[in-house]
């Protein structure tokens, strides 16, 4: 019993023993994963260090980082890590952004009305989703030995506007944004579709009877409300599709990847390479994260009532809320011991 | 009724409307004059609401005759034929006639303001500041002059309901069609919605109104049609048909409703 009758009641909160010893087993073993990353090994090559310390002379063998964390930082920003980097990133972007149009352009087509166009959306997913995006990088890469030459002019007759080599306008490059590019457009047709589906009716109906034109509803009311329910998985795919470029370097495109491999091919230090890689990968990853957080944001308006938080603001909640635990918990008023 | 020498505002003779095996409308004949009020009562799954979407022609009547201010709904008669509307010319009858929903259907990423000017902006091709001028005047006609920020779900239903008529008249409609536009409200927020709709009435815009609210029905419609299976069992003056009703049927809708 408490002696001023205004005094909440002091209350034990639950005690949570498992998770006490979960959490400490996780952080045993968080402790043996940063001391494995950190500890030195012996030299592989035998070298060994000597010195004479009084006239005596003691010679232990050369330590060195176990993970090669100096290899790791020499190459991390070289002219050839870096500019493999520039190339994933454009690939990526090309790619995305090519797969993207199409994606939704596809969705369109396989909601019509039209039997033709729609069959016609089915199958393009159906054969890209249905073969390996690795054969396709290859396909595109060796399309020149099956069209030499690349053509506009009028079907089934002789007259022609413009008459390409495919070798000259299809290098190594371009070839890798195609291939991505429409591999990427079958899977996003699928996102695209599930955003305009995600719209309620109504929403077109309203836009209808206001007499908005297919192309105004789809442009003015669906498709920026199938936004919300596009840009998460969207985000997912743009990270996937940073990860899938690494598969370039089979058609002779040097991304990041492929500069870490030719490095590692030279000296021989192929996991700081990996490691230089991977940390790269993980950079643009977080910021291809942050920016999608942002965006989601942005077309959530109007579709929550409050906005979600910023990291920054949750992390405030977060820390605040483990404060919260060391303290007595709160008891609702008039609630005696 | 309309008087002779007068074109209906809408006028409808043996109109037909069936999805797959299922009849909805089986020969509905109704005329509404201008400047009144036509109230559609019936029970769920009479073919009311078909009716008012084949009147703004999101369905396509099956067969039938039915004209909006003297012309063919989707459709246009020349030399003996009839020919279809192409999408535009369907739209433009479309922005002649406002409609209002049961699920109010705000555009939900917009802003109570933007709602009002975006069909004025896109469809009329009225300067953005002319329209927001309309759309102030008429947020503040439906008494929500201080909600042009907020997004349709910071507002209540009736709230919501009341930006949707606004976003209706904001085109400047000769018609309004509303269908049932009080029966997803809580009970107490059906009045603040009537009330704009009697107003409007009061205005002598041609209203056409599917609704359950005998009352409104009663003290608002210049003439009620009672429908039951696709067709128009009866009609005539409200405060006659719902205080002597001459059908079986309609004595036992209102004896459920009343």
């Amino acid at each position: 019993m408490t002696s001023n009758g205004d005094d909440a009641a002091k209350v034990v909160p639950v005690r949570h023993y498992g998770q006490w010893v979960a959490s400490l087993f996780a952080l045993v073993l968080l402790a043996m994963l940063v001391h494995t990353l950190l500890s030195k090994v012996p030299s592989q090559t035998s070298q060994t260090v000597c010195r004479t310390v009084g006239g005596v002379r003691t010679c232990h063998p050369l330590m060195v980082w176990r993970f090669g964390w100096d290899v790791v930082g020499r190459y991390f920003t070289t002219a050839d890590v870096l500019h493999g980097l520039v190339i994933t990133v454009e690939l990526t972007l090309i790619a995305m952004t090519l797969g993207i149009v199409i994606g939704v352009v596809l969705a369109v087509m396989r909601l019509s009305p039209n039997r033709l166009l729609s069959s016609t959306a089915w199958s393009y997913t159906w054969f890209f989703r249905g073969t390996p995006v690795y054969v396709q990088l290859y396909f595109w890469f060796y399309i020149s030995t099956i069209f030499h030459s690349l053509t506009i002019g009028v079907p089934f007759t002789n007259i022609t506007f413009v008459h390409l080599n495919v070798n000259s306008i299809l290098p190594a490059f371009v070839s890798a944004c195609v291939a991505l590019g429409l591999n990427e457009g079958a899977y996003m047709s699928e996102i695209a579709r599930s955003g305009l589906l995600a719209v309620d009716e109504g929403q077109t109906e309203a836009a209808s009877s206001l007499g908005m034109t297919r192309p105004q509803t789809l442009r003015l009311v669906v498709l920026p409300q199938a936004m919300r329910v596009i840009i998460p998985p969207t985000g997912n795919e743009l990270i996937s599709m940073l990860k899938t470029t690494s598969l370039v370097s089979a058609v002779s495109v040097v991304d990041l990847f492929g500069a870490t491999s030719n490095i590692s091919a030279a000296n021989f230090q192929n996991t700081p390479l990996l490691i230089v890689a991977s940390l790269w990968y993980l950079i643009i990853t977080t910021i291809l994260s942050i920016g999608q957080f942002y965006l989601e944001r942005k077309f959530a308006r109007g579709a929550l009532r409050t906005p979600p938080p910023t990291p920054i603001a949750r992390l405030r909640s977060d820390v605040k809320g483990v404060l919260g635990k060391f303290r007595t918990a709160r008891v609702p008023k008039g609630v005696r011991a | 009724m309309s008087t002779s020498g007068v074109t209906p505002m809408v006028e409808a003779i043996g109109v037909h409307k069936h999805y797959g095996g299922v009849v909805v409308l089986k020969g509905v004949d109704l005329s509404v004059a201008r400047g009144e009020v036509t109230c559609l009562i019936g029970p769920s799954g009479s073919g009311k609401s078909t009716l008012l979407r084949c009147i703004n022609h999101l369905e396509k009547h099956d067969a039938g005759e039915l004209r909006v201010d003297g012309e063919l709904v989707g459709y246009v008669a020349r030399g003996g034929k009839l020919y279809e509307l192409n999408d535009k010319q369907i739209c433009g009858e479309r922005a002649q006639i406002g409609m209002v929903f049961q699920r109010f259907n705000l555009f939900q990423h917009l802003t109570v303001l933007d709602n009002i000017t975006v069909g004025q902006v896109k469809v009329k091709g009225i300067e953005i500041e002319v329209a927001r001028a309309k759309a102030r005047q008429l947020l503040a006609r439906v008494g929500l002059e201080n909600k042009e920020k907020h997004y349709p779900s910071q507002l209540s239903g009736g709230q919501q309901q009341r930006v949707a008529i606004a976003r209706a008249l904001a085109m400047e409609p000769k018609l309004m069609l509303f269908d049932e536009p009080t029966s997803a409200l809580d009970p107490e927020l059906v009045g603040e919605v009537l009330d704009v709709m009697k107003d409007l009435a009061k205005t002598g815009m041609t209203m056409i109104v599917v609704t359950h609210e005998m009352n409104f029905a009663r003290e608002v419609a210049n003439t009620l049609y009672f429908l039951d299976g696709g067709v128009i069992e009866e009609s005539g003056d409200p405060r006659v048909v719902l205080s002597s009703p001459s059908s079986d049927r309609l004595k036992s809708f209102l004896s459920k409703v009343l």
